[in-house]
């Protein structure tokens, strides 16, 4: 059962950082309701850099990702439920955007400590899975 | 880099708790066997690579405008 507070924590910190971004670590997750289902990973101080995510099943929702053990057992995770899992979004253009489904982050959702996984069956997915994006009017 | 030369079937041993084993050749495939604790991940290079490329790519400005999606499949 999580408390009001930490539900509104939007902080989520990743101890190993994301690949190739290593250095930074803390984050905050902001969701502005007009976005949907979009959020932004933002660092909870200094660079000016963001990420975007989505909620992999809201695009695909036969998506089955093979979490490592390890991984697991480092996030802390004692059942699915624990989980939330998001994946990067790259923006190429007006009308294109891709997603990541090999390397998803994962946050434990109570202690808000995530990390980029690869996942173990990441040979059935793309790192650049098309979004369906709606055509230009 | 350090570079050992084994025959299949032999191994070599890092920290004392990785063992790195030649399984098989086949033509110019080696079949390599890790064995390691739980808490060391273990991936083929090119997947951590394509996954720090995507990320570098990824990387926008907290002004990017979004796509709108077309509404999901039901």
């Amino acid at each position: 059962m999580e408390t009001p507070a930490a539900a509104a924590d939007n902080r989520i910190r990743l101890p190993a950082g994301i690949l190739g971004f290593e250095q930074i670590k803390d984050y905050m997750l902001l969701a502005n309701p007009a976005e949907m289902p979009f959020a932004w990973l933002r660092p909870a101080e200094g660079a000016s850099l963001a990420f975007v995510v989505i909620n992999p099943f809201f695009v695909m929702p036969g998506y089955a990702p093979d979490i490592p053990e390890t991984d697991v057992e480092f996030l802390g995770l004692k059942e699915p439920n624990d989980a939330l899992l998001f994946s990067i979004v790259t923006l190429r253009g007006p009308n294109r955007a891709t997603l990541n489904l090999k390397g998803p982050l994962v946050v434990n959702r109570h202690t808000h400590i995530g990390k980029q996984v690869i996942i173990a069956n990441a040979g059935n997915y793309s790192v650049e899975h098309p979004l369906p994006v709606a055509a230009a009017v | 880099m350090l570079i050992l030369s084994r025959k299949t079937g032999e191994s070599i041993v890092i920290a004392g708790n990785i063992r790195v084993t030649v399984v098989r050749l086949d033509g110019e495939t080696v079949k390599i066997g890790v064995e390691a604790p739980a808490s060391v991940p273990v991936h083929r290079q090119e997947v951590y690579e394509e996954i720090q490329r995507s990320n570098q790519q990824a990387a926008t400005q907290p002004t990017a405008a979004l796509p709108k999606l077309s509404p999901p499949k039901t």
